[in-house]
């Protein structure tokens, strides 16, 4: 009954060096686009177990010696206007100084221009255990921040779990299957 | 029977336990479609993913897609997805296939909704008309090229086609539409979503309509043309939230359709369907990742011309229970099916025949890094058959024990997708897929044909073998500017091609007691080979367009002593050697316009009633959608599909042109 098929084992061949051919060629490194990275933040909510419904205050720190930030942090204040909707909740943005965390006020997330020290700015989020979310992947990866966002060329989220673990911040598993967990 | 209710009772009692731990919900499509500004999927690895991301060959048709499409049916919708051949029998019949292989009751395609298969199991076709689902009610229809039989099980040998609809957890869609067409089509349908609590929310949808079929060309007997074809279906899906974050999911649907079928030996047959069904999902997340466990049952009357009147009944049940699980970039799947799928004899009664299956399955995705990730998935299908009844007189192999069989057979998928840069992907792609038995093909189906002389029988064989579809494939997808474009190679073959019954080829010979019988047997091996180009792109104000190609090359290799013309399984010949389709659309204001040409290359077919080998000549078709926003969340569209002078498209009825006028609204 069964048959030889030549034409098959030939495809794997080509197949195969094909895609081993194609192994020199590199990725191409992203780059920021505040407006839409505020957004991919602000979607996340839905995904947070006991998310936020209603009205969302993210504080935009920014650090005003440092132009890019302040220019980030413009972008995204423009980005956000009177109010940007995410699932149920509705997000504003509020401009807090790096320096000036500590009196943000309650708000349900800090969102981290790129620029400030976040290693100070993280630790203050966690002591508040509220989640922040930055740009900046480095912030991520150094658990200063629990999220970091990339919206171009696509849509990266990356989730550093032990800093979610210690503000308490769970996300839903369908979430978590997206993502890129360290 | 016994092994399925007690594997259904423990499901059941496992889902308070379920149902009482905290965490995460269904799959919320839409809000992670606009977190990652595209399309997310489960139909790859079960697991959900980004469309671009998964390691198969799927294409997605999104709810925009339908809604400029001017279709009003699936088979129209899929006959435009790169690769795909649709047989366009009548009004409501038509049969779908991937990359060839194509026949009347075509059993080498899976069809879902939500999970749920809805093609007929007791011999493994889709009757298209009966799913019951209106077309405003779909979030997308995931279309898998290329066995996924490691994570959906059988029949998903040339692909699968899951039809997701909104989730009334998280979508509130509620719409209504009245339509009048060319012979006196008219349609009407209605979606209505309601939230009575927080908690609970469910959505019921409804859908008739009738035509005067197309023009009888061949001058069939009354018996096999029915003149006014009608569909109605409706469907309720009802999802409530058992805990914070837990929720069951019910739903439950009913299709009474007429229709004018053609049957796998290429006759005609005016056949009347009873579809019925209900599903409960129960979906939770635990400490031991995301569990589902899925029960549902359907049930199938149908009534169809074949050699006289053939009444049919087909109850299949299905529970199952799944674990997905990440660790790290590691996500897992483990899954547990049974399923018990059973038919009374039919025409000539007396026997049942059924059997259950027990499948365990496994997956793993692994993102190696940023830019290259795997997926393997393995899938053990075990099937005990079994007959239980009597025998007509004069039937040979007339002992149940003859039937006490099991089947044993291992699917697999395994793939790569390798993000070159932000522009490139790769993807590698191989597997094996099982094509099992129909209950039809085991012995469902019995009848004595008197000949002149002597008395021949057309049964089943309770000795055919599985066929099994090996698929290989790579793709390469690349975006330049405002243009994407992708080539795909492939490679396919089949072991034990089924053939139908055929007389030149006697399955029992006759002895004194018993008379000569004729079946379904494994008559020969195929391979295919192929590649496949597709291109889209935006250009202009309001502009789109997207054009593909297909070529397929299928080399059929007979058994000893088979016929494949007289046993219907030529496929070399049954298959065009391509196809393709160009779509370019506008949208502007309050309109949008979309025109689209598929052109199909020759092939062979039957012609009906005299199953003569006939050429189908190669043909072009035209389609367009024209819709007009009347504002009030009111839309007004004209469409036309077949339009253009190709009516010669299978060797039975030809095709005529329709024309829609319908009107719909929002709420």
């Amino acid at each position: 009954m069964t048959k030889r098929h030549p034409r098959s084992g030939a495809l794997i061949a080509v197949s195969g060096a094909l895609f081993l051919s194609l192994s020199s060629l590199v990725a191409t490194p992203a780059f920021a686009d505040g407006a839409r990275e505020i957004q991919v933040a602000g979607r996340t909510l839905t995904f947070l177990d006991g998310g936020p419904t209603g009205k969302v205050v993210f504080a935009i720190v920014y650090d005003s010696s440092k132009p890019a930030s302040v220019a980030e942090k413009d972008q995204i204040m423009a980005a956000l206007g009177s109010g940007m909707a995410a699932g149920g909740a509705t997000v504003v943005g509020k401009p807090v100084d790096a320096g000036a965390i500590g009196s943000a006020g309650d708000v349900g997330a800090f969102y981290m221009t790129r620029g400030v020290n976040y290693a100070a700015a993280g630790a203050a989020a966690k002591a508040k255990k509220t989640l922040s979310i930055s740009s900046d992947m480095a912030c991520v990866k150094s658990g200063a921040c629990v999220m970091g966002v990339a919206a171009t060329p696509k849509v990266e989220i990356v989730v550093n779990s032990a800093a979610a673990a210690a503000i308490g911040a769970k996300f839903k598993a369908a979430f978590k299957m997206m993502i890129k967990e360290i | 029977m016994h092994k399925f209710k007690s594997l259904l009772s423990a499901a059941l009692a496992a889902l308070p336990f379920v149902a009482g731990a905290a965490g995460a919900q269904s799959i919320d499509y839409g809000s992670l479609e606009s977190l990652f500004g595209e399309a997310v999927t489960t139909s790859a690895t079960g697991s959900p993913q980004r469309s671009t991301e998964v390691p198969v060959d799927m294409t997605i048709i999104s709810a925009d897609d339908i809604k400029r499409s001017g279709a009003h049916d699936l088979p129209t919708l899929l006959g435009r997805v790169p690769g795909i051949d649709v047989l366009n029998w009548s009004t409501y019949g038509a049969d779908v296939g991937v990359r060839g292989y194509n026949q009347p009751m075509s059993p080498r395609l899976l069809v879902l909704v939500n999970g749920r298969q809805v093609y007929l199991d007791h011999y493994g076709y889709t009757a298209w008309s009966t799913i019951p689902v209106q077309l405003s009610e779909i979030r997308q229809i995931e279309v898998v090229k290329g066995p996924n039989a490691a994570l959906f099980g059988f029949n998903a040998v040339s692909g699968v086609v899951n039809i997701i609809t909104y989730n009334p957890r998280y979508d509130s869609v509620s719409n209504g539409s009245v339509s009048v067409a060319s012979r006196n089509g008219k349609e009407a349908s209605i979606v209505q979503s309601i939230r009575l609590s927080p908690k609970f929310a469910a959505r019921v949808s409804g859908g008739i309509s009738k035509a005067d079929e197309w023009a009888d060309s061949v001058g069939l007997p009354a018996v096999q043309y029915r003149a006014e074809p009608s569909r109605a279906n409706i469907n309720i899906d009802a999802v409530a939230s058992l805990t914070e974050k837990t929720e069951l999911r019910f739903e439950s649907s009913l299709s009474n359709v007429q229709v004018n079928d053609a049957v796998s030996n290429y006759d005609p047959a005016a056949s009347k369907y009873i579809t019925g069904s209900v599903k409960a999902d129960l979906t939770s997340d635990t400490k031991l990742g995301l569990i589902t466990a899925t029960a549902y049952r359907n049930t199938m009357r149908s009534t169809s011309n074949v050699a006289g009147m053939v009444s049919l009944r087909n109850t299949i049940s299905v529970v199952s229970v799944q674990d997905l699980i990440k660790v790290g970039p590691h996500t897992f799947r483990f899954g547990l099916e049974s399923r018990n799928n059973e038919m009374a004899t039919a025409p000539m009664t007396g026997g049942e025949v059924s059997y259950t299956v027990l499948a365990p399955s496994a997956m793993w995705n692994w993102a190696v890094s940023d830019t290259v990730s795997t997926a393997i998935a393995v899938r053990s299908d075990n099937l005990s058959l079994k007959r239980t009844g009597t025998f007509p007189a004069g039937f040979p192999l007339a002992s149940n024990s003859n039937w006490d069989r099991d089947i044993s057979e291992l699917s697999f998928n395994a793939g790569a997708v390798w993000r070159l840069s932000d522009k490139d992907t790769v993807r590698l792609m191989t597997a094996r897929g099982v094509q099992a038995p129909t209950l039809i093909e085991l012995g469902g189906f019995q009848l004595a044909v008197p000949q002149p002389g002597f008395t021949l029988v057309v049964m089943g064989n309770p000795f055919i073998e599985p066929s099994i579809v090996k698929n290989t494939e790579v793709s390469y997808d690349r975006t330049f500017g405002k243009v994407k474009a992708g080539i795909k190679l492939f490679s396919q073959t089949t072991d034990g091609v089924k053939g139908q019954p055929g007389a030149a080829a006697l399955f029992q010979m006759p002895t004194l007691t018993t008379y000569p019988a004729i079946s379904w047997t494994n008559v020969a091996a195929s391979e295919m080979t192929g590649f496949e180009l597709s291109a889209s792109g935006t250009f202009g104000a309001g502009f789109h367009w997207n054009g593909d190609y297909t070529a397929t090359d299928i080399k059929d290799t007979a058994d000893a002593g088979q016929n494949l013309v007289d046993l219907r399984a030529n496929f070399a010949d049954m298959t065009p050697k391509s196809r393709g389709n160009l779509n370019i659309g506008w949208a502007g204001g309050k309109w949008t316009v979309d025109a689209f040409v598929h052109h199909t290359d020759k092939f062979k077919s039957f012609a009906p009633l005299t199953y003569a080998l006939t050429t189908v000549p190669a043909h072009t078709t035209l389609a367009a959608n024209v819709n007009y926003d009347l504002g009030h969340a009111m839309t007004l569209s004209l469409s036309g599909k077949n339009l253009g002078n190709a009516k010669v498209q299978t060797a039975g009825l030809k095709v005529p042109s329709t024309v829609y006028l319908s009107l719909s609204k929002r709420w």
